[in-house]
Order: C-alpha cells, then structure tokens, then sequence
C-alpha cells in the first residue's frame, strides 16, 4: 500500500503528464496541440477506468479488483470495504431473523400476522397445525375465506382485543381453540390460537369429580346423622362416658354434612346455564329479614342494624340471593365480639346499586384479602372450624354474583374491621 | 399458482369486486358448515333447540344466496369479463347454487332430529349416520378449502372422498332395510333416518361439484359427466 493518498498520486501524475507534453511540444513547437492530445489521452484513460468501475461494481468483490494503485485503486478499495460491511450486516441480519422465526415456530400456539385487509402475512407451525394452513401456499390468502366460521368471521372483522373467542377447530370439531386478536404496527393484527381441547376436558373431570363425590358422600352422612341422634337419645348410653363422644360425632357429622351440600350447591352453580333471572327480590326486605334472623340465633350476637335508602329491586334467584346475604352476615358475627357491631345497607351509587356488610371486628390482613374467595382458604384455621364455617362461604357469594352480573369487593384492616360490598350492575336492576 | 391470483387487473375496482365475490362465496360456505355442524351435533346429542336454529339460520344461506347472484349478474353486465375471470365468475355462480341446496339438505336433517331424537337415542343406526354426516362435513370442508386454495389436487381428493361417502350412504340404507323387516313397528322413524342419510349423501354429491367447478376455473376444462379415473389420467401426466 502506498502510504500517500490516492488523489495527490493522481495529481503529479497529471501534472508529470502536462510537463512532458509540454516538452514535446515546444521541441516541434506545437505545445497545444501536445496538450490537447495529452489531455485527450488522460480522460480517456478515466472514460476506461470508469467503465471497469461501472462493470465491477455488479458485483463489488475484493478478488476481482482491476487496479490496486492511485485515486482509482482508493474508489476501488473503499467500495469494497463498504459493500463488504453491507454482506456482513445483511447476513447478521438474516441469521436474526432465521433465529427469530424458529422460535416462533417452536410456540405451542398458532399465530398468524394479518396486513389490513386481511390477508395472511406470515404464520408459525403451530398455526399450520391448529387452524390448517398450509406453509407458504397460503400466504397473501385473505384469513376469513380459510378459517370460515361465521363466528369467526365477526371476531376478526369487528376485532374487539379484549375478547376471547372459543370456537371448533377448522375441519376438526373435536378440537377447542381459544382465538385472541392483537394489534400491530400500522394496521396490522396478530391472531392468536390456543388448543383448549385439554383443559376443558380436565375442568370438566373436576367439576364431574366434586359434584360425584360429594352426592356419594351425602347418603352415608345422613344415615350416620341418623343413628348417632338415636344413639343420643339411647338412656342406657346417658353417663358420662358417652354423652360428650356422641355430641362431638352428632357436631362434626352436621358440620360435613354443610360441606357437602355446599359443594354440591357450588357444583350446580358452576354448570348451571340456565339461570332462573325471573325473580324481583326486594334486597331491603331480604337484609331486614336475615339480620332478624341471626340476631335471634344466640345471645352473644352483636348488634346488627340495617340501612336501606335504594327501593330498587334485583332481578335474580331469591334463594341464591338470600344465601349471598346469609353468608356474608354469618362471616361478619363471626369475626365480632358480642359488643362490637355489624351494619347492613342497601343503597344507590349512580346507575349501580351496592348491598353492603360492615363489621367493627378483627378484620383481615392485606395479604390473605386477594385470596379470601377460592374454596377452603381460612385466615385463622382453627377459629372459623369451631364457629362450624365450611370454607367455602365466599366462594359461593362469588358464584353466585357472577351470575348476576354483580361484583364482590373486600376492604379490610386488622382490628379495626371489615367490608363487603356487592356492587350490582344497572343491567340487573329494576325500579 | 398464477391462476388464484386475482390481481392483475389495472382495474384496481375490478380486482376488489372478483376478490369480493370469491370472499362471499366462502363466508357463504363457513355459514353452511356451521349449519351442518350444528345440525349434526343436534342429530348426536338430541338437542332439539339447536335443530331449530338450523332451520332458523336457512334464511341467511338464502340471503346470501341472492346477494352473490346480484353481485355476479353485475360484473357480468358491467365488466364483460372473459378468460379466467369469466370462468371465476361462471363457477361462483354454480358453487353458490350448490351451497344453497347443501344448506337446505343440512335444513333438512334438522327438521328429523326432533321427530327422531327422542325415542332412538344410543341406537347403532343413529351412531351410523352420525358417523356418516362426520365424514361429510370433514369433506365439505375440504371442498371449500379447495376453492379458497384453487387447489387442483385437494379437488381431485375430494372427488375420491365421495366414493367412501356412496358406500357408507349403501351401508346404512342396507342397515336400515334389515331393521324395517326385523321390527315393522319402526318402520316410520327409519324411513326418516333413510331420508336423512340420502340428504348427507347428496351433500358428498355436491361436494363433488364443486370440485368440478375449481378444476374448470383453474384448467378451463368441464370435467362434469367425466369418471374419476379419466380426470386424473388427464391433470396428473
């Protein structure tokens, strides 16, 4: 490499060039005309390399370059650096995207890129599988003349991204997917499909499992129910002995036996789709009524007043919604002491209306509030078994309230006391 | 395939109404596969509501039934298409005529399933025609995939696939006869299961049809009233 730049080269040879012409010249006095030819003789030189340029860059390789030397040994080198450095990134880039597009595929769901109008842009192997596209065929298809279901067709033409939409797999009833819609870029949408197929089949066993069993249990509950309350009235057995063993039995026997129902209760709830949504249930009478009654149930009750300013009525299940209130009121007797109290109210917020039961007693800390709903948690183990709870209490309240359409919201702070409030929506309500 | 593509029209308007009427044929098709879904899980569980929303639903096949012939009559009026796009056309048309009926033959074995469900339930005869209307919505299915495709190859299949179809279709009639002679008493809810079985067989039938069409708009050839083995001799040398 010569270490002095290409264009000074480039310059003394010109000058070098005009020199000698102009020697030549002056020696048969023709100076310009050996000029004029010199410069000819130099841009067509330049015309040449330009050509060789023009060729070479076609395909710009370091091997191929035709001169190493001078300005055009420079052109020639730095194009080749840049263009090599171009290859590199444009093979990084692609080993990226290569990289990029197995893992994709490696996802156990389907996804598949949509451009605005719906067609398919791009989509993985699972996609191939769940919703039977085939690879590189398919691309430009528009989606909706593959995937057909009328269903299927509203969800992606009026994407809603929140939804989820539960449909038969194409051309496989027997499969379940579970289909999101995302958005990307400008104007493009990502579907997302997922095989449920498994775990519906594994919620069904569950549900199958509990309702079974707990119908399995509840015969030989009562006949046991029944012989112990014989046994009790047995005077052979009336001594000391036997008297406090038979009342634990009759005790946790009656305690199983509400298990028992409540799960079956919980069960029918879970499978039940028609909803009886016919009743009008007058909540204000309903909570006068229940805090009647367990202020009758024992003598160290706190006190429980009722404060009801909503004259709207609930459309729902009266049975299901007394349970609701019952559940709540027993919940909050129990976490009270006789001389605390509980407070019930009925009122309107807006269009919604909220049922509220509020306690003064030794409320819940934070952590276990989140988790207070599902089935069999207990913040005290030991204090709500002897108060004869179940733990599934709350669980119910929630079924039962998801049915119409209503919310269960907890606030609670140790010692100071707890509130429940169901937050019912105006589509539930009536005058 | 260059033949699908249906954009080579400078046209911009012309390319969207082709591409237009082939999406509406399909919408169509995914309304009557749903249809024969629901009217065959009707016919497997004896659900008698979703029977009459099947027929319910007929209404909408025929809507769009109407709609596509308009849309067909006005580019043929308003674009004089010829060649390929001629032939698009003809075979939206004819597949639309076919999908109508399919959609009152799915009609059809839902209107059954209240008069039979009842009283055969668990009855092998019925798991029969289950299995049958199974078969024949998977081929439906593969029609229609085929049109979407233009897929020359999943057309010839679907033809092939029509022939278990047939001979399923004798296996249940013969069935049906044995039944009838063992027990005339039954002879009514048969009579309708024979009924039923005919319609899912027709249903193969134009299934076929429509694989007809896609081969004459891909290759421009009729191949209907042509036997299987002459169309396969003629596309796969």
């Amino acid at each position: 490499m010569n270490p002095r730049p290409g264009w000074i080269q480039e310059f003394w040879r010109l000058v070098v060039l005009m020199l000698l012409a102009w020697a030549a010249g002056s020696v048969v006095d023709q100076v310009y005309l050996f000029l004029l030819l010199a410069l000819l003789a130099y841009s067509l030189r330049n015309l040449y390399n330009l050509r060789r340029l023009a060729i070479w860059l076609g395909n710009p390789k370091f091997a191929d370059i035709p001169i190493h030397f001078g300005l055009w040994g420079d052109v020639y080198s730095k194009v080749a650096r840049v263009s090599l450095r171009q290859a590199q990134r444009e093979k990084r880039l692609a080993e990226l995207v290569n990289e990029y597009t197995a893992s994709t595929s490696a996802l156990p769901d389907g996804a598949v890129a949509l451009d605005s109008s719906g067609r398919i842009r791009w989509f993985n192997d699972a996609a191939t599988r769940l919703l039977g596209l085939q690879p590189a065929k398919d691309i430009g298809q528009p989606l909706l003349n593959l995937c057909r279901n009328p269903e299927m067709v509203s969800f992606v033409r009026n994407p809603d991204y929140a939804r989820v939409l539960q449909i038969s797999a194409p051309g496989d009833s027997e499969r379940q997917l579970e289909m999101r819609i995302a958005p990307y870029g400008d104007d493009q949408t990502l579907l997302l499909a997922q095989d449920i197929t498994e775990r519906l089949r594994h919620e069904r066993m569950r549900k199958d499992f509990v309702a079974n069993v707990s119908h399995e249990l509840r015969t030989p509950l009562t006949v046991i129910g029944g012989f112990i309350e014989n046994l009790q009235m047995d005077e052979n057995l009336q001594n000391d002995r036997m008297t406090r063993p038979l009342e634990l039995m009759a005790q946790q026997t009656a305690r199983m036996g509400r298990i028992v129902e409540d799960l079956l209760l919980l069960a029918r709830l879970e499978s039940d789709s028609n909803r009886n949504q016919s009743d009008r249930v007058d909540i204000g009478e309903l909570i006068r009524n229940v805090a009647d009654e367990c202020q009758a149930l024992a003598d160290d009750v706190p006190r429980i007043d009722c404060e009801v300013t909503s004259t709207r009525h609930v459309l729902g299940d009266e049975k299901q919604l007394r349970s609701v209130v019952t559940n709540l009121v027993v919940n909050a007797i129990n976490h009270t002491s006789a001389e605390q109290r509980v407070d019930l109210s009925w009122r309107d917020e807006g269009a919604q209306s909220l049922l509220e039961v509020r306690d003064n007693g030794i409320g819940i800390a934070p952590e276990h509030i989140p988790r207070l709903t599902e089935r069999f948690y207990r913040v005290d183990a030991g204090r709500s078994r002897d108060r004869g709870g179940t733990g599934l209490g709350l669980a119910i309240v929630k079924h039962i309230l998801h049915h119409h359409d209503a919310k269960l919201e907890i606030q609670s702070r140790p010692q100071e006391g707890s509130r429940f409030v169901c937050r019912f929506s105006s589509s539930q309500l009536v005058d | 395939m260059e033949t699908s593509d249906l954009k080579h029209h400078y046209s911009q308007q012309f390319n969207s109404e082709l591409e237009g009427i082939r999406s509406r044929v399909l919408g169509m098709g995914g309304l009557v596969e749903s249809q024969l879904e629901m009217a065959i899980s009707a016919l497997n569980r004896g659900e008698i509501d979703s029977a009459e929303s099947v027929v319910a639903n007929d209404e909408k096949v025929n809507a769009y039934d109407l709609d596509i012939d308009e849309r067909c009559t006005t580019i043929l009026a308003l674009r004089q298409p010829t060649a390929s796009d001629l032939r698009l056309v003809l075979a939206v048309i004819k597949t639309t005529a076919d999908l109508e009926r399919i959609g009152d033959e799915a009609k059809r074995v839902a209107r059954m399933v209240s008069r039979v469900v009842c009283d055969m339930h668990d009855d092998s005869l019925l798991g029969r025609i289950v299995h049958l209307g199974l078969r024949v919505q998977q081929t439906l299915h593969r029609a229609l995939d085929a049109f979407a495709r233009m897929d020359l190859e999943a057309a010839i299949k679907v033809v092939d696939d029509d022939i278990d179809i047939d001979r399923e279709y004798e296996d249940v009639v013969r069935q049906s006869t044995t039944r009838m002679m063992e027990d005339p008493s039954s002879i009514p809810k048969v009579l309708d299961i024979i009924w039923a079985a005919r319609g899912l067989e027709r249903i193969g039938d134009r299934c076929c049809n429509i694989s007809e069409y896609i081969i004459y708009f891909v290759k421009g050839k009729d191949v209907r009233h042509t036997s299987l083995e002459q169309i396969k001799k003629e596309f796969n040398s």
